[in-house]
C-alpha cells in the first residue's frame, strides 16, 4: 500500500488477499467473491485496505464507512466470519484466523437484508427500535423543558453507563442465534436500548415498554448464547441488560403471565423445595398441560422406550442437608424483601 | 490419583444419566477420582441469576464452599452449570459485601466461601491435568477413520471473561481431545455455535431452527457423529433431532450425538452398552 525503503518496515509487509463478498441485486443472479491482493504493512486496518482497493483496484466495491475511529458504527462487517468494525480491526490481528494463509474473507453483516456487496439495510433494526420506543419519553412537562434540570444520581447512571456506549453498529444483531432463526425477534441491540431507557428515571413509559418486551419475539426468546456480548465492539455486557429486563419483568405486577417468566420462576421454587430441578413437570409449569401434551407427547414416548424420562416429582431425591439449606434460602428471601422495601423508600 | 469435587448436575441425574455412568467407568483408568458432591444443589441453570441475584449468589457460594471444605477444585460436566457457577464466583470475588452477606448465612451449615477452589469443566481437566500424551497412551480402541464434529456449546466458551479457557472464536480443546483419541475433528462452522436449549420451552420453533442448522452442517460435512461436552446440547441435538430436522424440511437424515464422556469411554475400550449409548434417541 505504501512504499517505504526502511528495511524494518519492509519486513512487516505482506501480500494479503481480500476475498470480498459481491452481490448487486440489479445485475447478479447470485452472490460471489472477488479476490483483491495488495501489499499491506503492519498497523493497517481492514477499512484502509478496502479504501485502497476501491480507489486503486475496483471502484465498484461497495461498503459503508465514515468516522474511521470506531465511533460512528457504519463500517461493521464480517471479517473472517466475525462481525466487527473494519476501521478498528487491524489486518495483522485477523491473519492468524485465516482458513487459507493470508486470505481475509470480508462479508456483510448477517440477519439484515442485503443492499449491495458489504452494505446491509438497517431499516428493520430502526423499525424495531421505534416499536419498542427506544428513547426517553420525558416525565417533564413541555412548559418546564429547558427551564429545569434533570438530576440523575450517580448510582442510577452506573446502571446504564455501559449501555450508553452502544453505537448501533449491529454487530450483535449479526451474531444473534435467535434472530437467525426468526427475523421477528426483537434483537440484542434493541433489548440493550430498552433496558437503558427503562432504567432511566427521566422516562415515563417504563410499563408500556416492558409490556411490549414480554410479548412474543421479545425478551424471553433470548437463548443465552452470549454471542451478542462476545462480539460487541464496545465490550458492553448485553446479556446483563437482557437479564435486567427479565428481572424487572418478574418484579413487576402484570408482567409475569408469560411462559418465560413461569419457566424462570420454576427454578427458584424447585431449588427452595428440593435443591434440585424437577424436570418432569417443567414443561407443564411453563406452558400448561395442553401445550405439553400436544408438543411433547411423541418425544415423551420415545424417552420412555429409552428409559431417559426425568423422574416424577416424588422420586426427585432432595440434596443432602436440604433442611439447613432451605432455612438459609428462606433467610435470604427475607434479606431480598428488606432490600426491596428500602429500595421503594 | 488426582481428586476433584464432582458437582452433580440436575440433568445428569435425570435425563442424561449416561454421562455420570460413563465417567464412573473410566475415571480411574485416567488416574483421577471425582468425589460426588451429594450436598450440592441446582446452580440455577442460567435463570436464577435474574430471578433473584442474591439467592443465586447464596446457592453457588454454598456449592463452591462444599468443594472448598473438601480441599478440592469443583469439576462439572455441564456447560451451563460451569458458566453459572463461575459467574457467581466472579461476582462473589468482586463484591465483598455480597460475600459477607452470603457467608453470614452459610455459617448455619458450618460452611464458608473463601474463593480458594477453582470451578472447572471435565474437558479442561482432561486437557490440562491429565494431558494429551497421557490420554493417548491409554487409548485401547483408537477412533481412527471416524470423522467427528465437535460441538462445544455456548457456556464453555462464552462469556469469555467468565470462562477464559478456550478462544471463543476458534476453540481447540475438544478438537485436541478427539485427535488424542485417534479421531479426525472436522472443520465445522457450528462448533462454537448455539444448540437452542435455553428457549426450548419458551420459543420452541426458534430453538429447533438453531439446532437444525448445526445438525445439517454436520450431516453435510459427512461427520460420523457429533460430540459435545454439554448434556443440555446433547438433549437438543439427540432428543429433538428428528423434530428439528423435520421442521427444517430435512427428514430422512440423522446423525448420532455422543457425550464427551462416552467418546472417551469408547476409545478406552468400553462398549456402547456399558457407556449407555443405547439409551440415546438417535442410535
Amino acid at each position: 500500500m505504501t512504499v517505504s525503503t526502511d528495511p524494518h518496515i519492509e519486513e512487516v509487509k505482506k501480500d494479503i488477499t481480500f476475498r470480498v463478498f459481491r452481490f448487486n441485486p440489479q445485475i447478479d443472479s447470485k452472490p460471489y467473491f472477488d479476490d483483491y491482493t495488495i501489499k499491506v504493512e503492519r498497523g493497517i486496518t481492514v477499512l484502509r485496505s478496502l479504501n485502497y482497493i476501491k480507489e486503486h483496484l475496483d471502484s465498484t466495491v461497495s461498503f459503508r464507512a465514515f468516522c474511521q475511529a470506531g465511533i460512528c458504527g457504519s463500517c461493521a462487517m464480517r471479517v473472517n466470519g466475525q462481525s466487527k468494525l473494519a476501521c478498528t480491526t487491524q489486518v495483522w490481528e485477523v491473519l492468524e484466523k485465516c482458513r487459507e494463509p493470508n486470505v481475509i474473507k470480508v462479508e456483510p453483516l448477517r440477519n439484515l437484508p442485503l443492499v449491495k456487496d458489504l452494505i446491509v439495510d438497517m431499516d428493520p433494526l430502526v423499525d424495531k427500535m421505534k416499536n419498542y420506543s427506544n428513547w426517553v419519553e420525558s416525565t417533564m412537562s413541555e412548559e418546564e423543558m429547558g427551564k429545569k434540570e434533570f438530576l440523575i444520581p450517580e448510582e442510577e447512571f452506573l446502571r446504564y453507563d455501559k449501555a450508553t456506549d452502544c453505537i448501533l453498529c449491529a454487530s450483535c444483531v449479526s451474531e444473534c442465534s435467535i434472530l437467525r432463526a426468526n427475523s421477528e425477534y426483537v434483537s440484542p441491540a434493541v433489548l440493550l436500548k430498552s433496558y437503558r431507557m427503562n432504567a432511566d428515571s427521566r422516562d415515563s413509559i417504563h410499563d408500556l415498554r416492558l409490556a411490549e418486551l414480554v410479548k412474543d419475539h421479545g425478551v424471553w426468546d433470548c437463548t443465552h448464547c452470549y454471542r451478542c456480548q462476545e462480539t460487541c465492539v464496545k465490550s458492553i455486557p448485553i446479556m446483563d441488560a437482557i437479564h435486567g429486563i427479565r428481572e424487572d419483568a418478574i418484579e413487576c405486577r402484570g408482567m409475569k403471565d408469560t411462559s418465560g417468566s413461569k419457566h424462570a420462576e420454576a427454578f427458584m421454587s424447585d431449588i427452595e423445595k428440593k435443591g434440585k430441578l424437577v424436570e418432569a413437570t417443567l414443561p407443564i409449569r411453563t406452558n400448561g398441560m395442553v401445550w405439553t401434551l400436544r408438543n411433547l407427547l411423541p418425544m415423551a414416548m420415545k424417552m420412555i422406550v429409552k428409559r431417559r424420562t426425568p423422574p416424577p416429582p416424588p422420586l426427585v431425591k432432595p440434596s443432602k442437608g436440604i433442611k439447613v439449606f432451605r432455612s438459609m434460602f428462606r433467610e435470604m428471601t427475607k434479606h431480598v424483601r428488606e432490600d426491596q422495601k428500602s429500595h421503594k423508600k | 490419583m488426582k481428586r476433584y469435587a464432582y458437582y452433580l448436575s440436575c440433568i445428569n441425574e435425570s435425563m442424561t444419566k449416561e454421562v455420570d455412568r460413563s465417567i464412573d467407568l473410566w475415571q480411574k483408568d485416567l488416574g483421577i477420582e471425582l468425589v460426588k458432591m451429594h450436598e450440592s444443589t441446582c446452580c440455577g441453570g442460567s435463570n436464577l441469576d435474574y430471578v433473584s441475584p442474591k439467592h443465586f449468589a447464596l446457592v453457588n457460594a454454598r456449592n463452591i464452599a462444599i468443594a472448598e471444605k473438601m480441599g478440592l477444585d469443583l469439576v462439572v460436566s455441564c456447560n451451563t452449570c460451569l458458566m453459572t457457577i463461575r459467574t457467581a464466583k466472579k461476582k462473589l470475588d468482586e463484591t465483598p459485601a455480597l460475600k459477607k452477606e452470603v457467608n453470614d448465612l452459610l455459617k448455619k451449615e458450618g460452611l464458608e466461601y473463601r474463593g480458594t477452589s477453582d470451578v472447572r469443566h471435565l474437558l479442561w481437566v482432561l486437557i490440562d491435568d491429565i494431558g494429551i500424551d497421557a490420554i493417548k497412551a491409554k487409548v485401547k480402541v483408537p477412533l481412527t477413520n471416524y470423522r467427528i464434529a465437535p460441538f462445544y456449546g455456548c457456556h464453555i466458551l462464552r462469556p469469555s471473561k467468565v470462562l477464559g479457557h478456550d478462544n471463543p472464536v476458534e476453540p481447540s480443546s475438544l478438537d485436541q481431545l478427539i485427535e488424542a483419541l485417534g479421531g479426525k475433528p472436522i472443520p465445522y462452522e457450528h462448533k462454537n455455535r448455539c444448540c437452542g436449549f435455553h428457549t426450548l420451552l419458551v420459543a420452541e420453533e426458534e430453538s429447533l431452527n438453531v439446532a437444525a442448522e448445526a445438525l445439517e452442517e454436520a450431516i453435510r460435512e459427512k461427520a460420523d457423529f457429533i460430540v459435545t461436552p454439554c448434556p443440555l446440547c446433547h438433549t437438543v441435538l439427540d432428543g429433538y433431532q428428528a423434530k428439528a430436522l423435520r421442521q427444517a424440511g430435512d427428514e430422512g437424515h440423522s446423525i448420532p450425538v455422543f457425550h464427551l464422556s462416552e467418546m472417551v469411554g469408547l476409545a478406552l475400550g468400553y462398549t456402547a452398552r456399558q457407556l449407555g449409548i443405547k439409551r440415546h434417541i438417535v442410535t
